[in-house]
């Protein structure tokens, strides 16, 4: 048998680089991620022309001036309260169906079941840029462009399958014991779901709503597609018009609003995230 | 104590075109503490999990105090089930958990907070009420499964392998909580295990399954002592009995079992068979009865205050005899 010695250096590599390759590679994540977002945020505090000539990353004097536009743009407070409205609706409802059909995927043995979970996914699957156009037949034929309905419904069919998949993992992943457990305890199949199953699956509501609001508060493709009048845009569409209707771009102006943008959606990640994370590690360590 | 409490009558099962249960016909008397044994996948917790109304019956009848309930739903059988990952509300409290049967029946308040008191003292679980799951020990969890059945004063109280999850010691103290609780409310309990051990110190009835269907239903010491077959001969007992092939044979001292190599096996008058049939004879290894003599027996090994041994005997051609004896005598 052979046996490598080993030396002092080896042995601090064999100890510290694992720790080390790690916190290479998430360093570099984070800056990859990071960057864009941090120039956004400081080429809103800058000048026009500082962005374009400054070489520094910092803006020379930090100027409010970008938010001040944006804000008083005459239709910004009807945007953000048009992507409010959707969001809400296109989070709560979708979550709403979506633990319905994934306890009864998950917990009832029927038919087909597989194929229709499957079924599920060709929302997913097929591009929405494919999509686009005969949707935007099938609205105009209904009367529905330029309404909240024609979101609402595009919206929710677009993320109740996600939702669903997500949920049925974590729905599955609950011993079946307990809710027999609740069975004999007299609960019906709602209290079963509403004391029992959904406590539980915490977890996979939160991250469930989390991506729901996510997809719907950045939405763009139906939004563009499906709504022509100002008043109805959301905030992506309105960012996206942003950069023809200024003319000469002008990306204090733009980042200014991308940050307002994507403030919101950032501090439901950062109120949510301890919360998922907290329930995933204590669910995870619960025998 | 009336006659048949809990009643199975010809109970089958099949999953598709699968039967998992072969007409199952048992009678467990009121009050009775049934222990139903047998290796695993004969079948015991398939049934009771029907009785649970966890599963449904295919053909033949459940019936609970004299009720058929093979069409009443779980909830309405007046049953509580101690499961063996104990099915705690992982989320709740130890109070809550035990509380939430009878808030899903509309209990009043007032009853809810006397039944949890009196199981909390029972078991010992006073301290342990505002804590989850999760901060308790193994042992304390079971008690608290076991609380939550209390606290919904059952007909039939139903434990699919409670203490399989325990530490040998925790299974010991667990097993005597259990039995002391069952004397003292006296309610029917029918608890399956795959433990002979179990079974015979809790039970009053203990039922042998095997191959899904019931192989001999009796008293522990009955069944022990007079096996109806070889399976429960076999499976009942450690170390197992040892089973001797021979032939009924007959002089002026009466009856006897002749083996192969030549030895003289006596048998009880009582005993069935008809001289020249082909038997197996069973000796208890703890029950030698000087039969065992002239045998070489080997060091064994320990088991505690006995010492197990695998020997053979010299007029037993190739068959091992176990023995058992006290540790200390063989030093």
């Amino acid at each position: 048998m052979r046996v490598q010695e080993s030396g002092p250096m080896a042995l601090l590599f064999q100890r510290l680089g694992p720790k080390v390759l790690i916190w290479f590679t998430l360093t570099f994540l984070v800056i990859w991620t990071a960057t864009p977002i941090i120039w956004a945020i400081l080429s809103s505090f800058k000048d026009p022309l500082e962005i374009y000539e400054s070489k520094s990353l910092l803006p020379e004097v930090w100027r409010l001036d970008a938010y001040r536009k944006v804000l008083s743009m005459p239709g910004f407070s009807t945007w953000l309260m048009n992507s409010v409205i959707v969001t809400v609706v296109a989070t709560i409802v979708p979550l709403i169906l979506a633990i319905l059909a994934a306890y009864g995927f998950a917990r009832y043995a029927f038919k087909f079941r597989h194929v229709l979970l499957l079924l599920y996914l060709i929302p997913r699957i097929i591009p929405r840029v494919s999509l686009i156009v005969p949707l935007n037949d099938l609205m105009s034929d209904l009367g529905l462009i330029n309404t909240y309905s024609v979101l609402f419904i595009t919206y929710i069919a677009s993320a109740v399958p996600l939702a669903t998949w997500i949920l049925v993992g974590f729905f599955g992943s609950i011993p079946k014991e307990i809710e027999e457990s609740a069975t004999l305890d007299g609960a019906n199949m709602w209290n079963r779901l509403r004391h029992v199953m959904l406590p539980m699956a915490w977890p996979g509501v939160v991250t469930a709503a989390v991506l729901c609001l996510r997809e719907a508060w950045n939405e763009f493709s139906f939004v563009l597609a499906l709504v022509n009048q100002t008043d109805m845009r959301t905030l992506p569409y309105q960012l996206y018009m942003l950069k023809d209707s200024m003319g000469i771009q002008d990306y204090a102006v733009y980042n200014a609003f991308t940050i307002l943008t994507v403030l919101p959606l950032l501090l439901v990640y950062l109120l949510l995230e301890r919360k998922v994370v907290d329930s995933i590690v204590s669910g995870a360590v619960k025998s | 104590m009336a006659e048949g409490y809990v009643e199975y009558r010809n109970l089958r099962k099949s999953f598709g075109g699968l039967e998992i249960l072969h007409g199952v016909d048992l009678t467990i008397p009121e009050g009775a503490f049934a222990v139903l044994v047998g290796p695993s996948g004969c079948g015991k917790s398939t049934l009771l999990r029907m009785t649970a109304g966890l599963e449904d019956v295919t053909s033949g009848e459940i019936n609970i105090a004299g009720r058929m309930v093979n069409n009443v739903h779980a909830k309405n059988r007046g049953i509580a089930m101690v499961f063996q990952s104990y099915a705690l509300y992982p989320h709740m409290s130890v109070e809550d958990n035990m509380s939430f049967g009878l808030k899903m029946r509309k209990t009043p308040l007032h009853l809810i907070t006397d039944r949890i008191k009196r199981a909390a003292a029972i078991l010992k679980l006073g301290p342990m009420l505002d804590r989850l799951p999760s901060q308790l020990s193994g042992g304390q969890r079971q008690r608290v499964a076991m609380g939550r059945a209390l606290t919904r004063e059952p007909e039939v109280f139903l434990f699919d392998e409670p203490l399989s999850n325990l530490d040998a010691k925790l299974r010991v103290e667990m097993r005597a909580e259990i039995k002391a609780l069952h004397q003292r409310l006296k309610t029917t309990t029918i608890y399956v295990t795959h433990d002979q051990i179990e079974a015979m110190t809790m039970a009053d009835l203990v039922v042998v399954m095997h191959d899904d269907r019931i192989e001999q239903v009796g008293e522990p010491l009955a069944i022990y002592d007079r096996p109806a077959n070889l399976f429960v001969a076999e499976f009942l007992g450690s170390p197992a009995m040892n089973l001797i092939p021979g032939t009924i044979a007959q002089d002026a001292d009466g009856r006897f079992v002749q083996t192969e190599a030549g030895l003289r096996l006596p048998l009880e008058p009582e005993a069935n068979g008809t001289v020249g049939q082909a038997v197996v004879y069973g000796i208890r290894p703890e029950k030698p009865d000087g039969r065992g003599r002239g045998g070489r027996y080997p060091p064994g090994h320990c088991v505690g205050k006995d010492r197990a041994v695998d020997g053979q005997h010299e007029a037993a051609g190739g068959v091992l005899p176990r023995r058992r004896g006290r540790a200390a005598a063989r030093r």
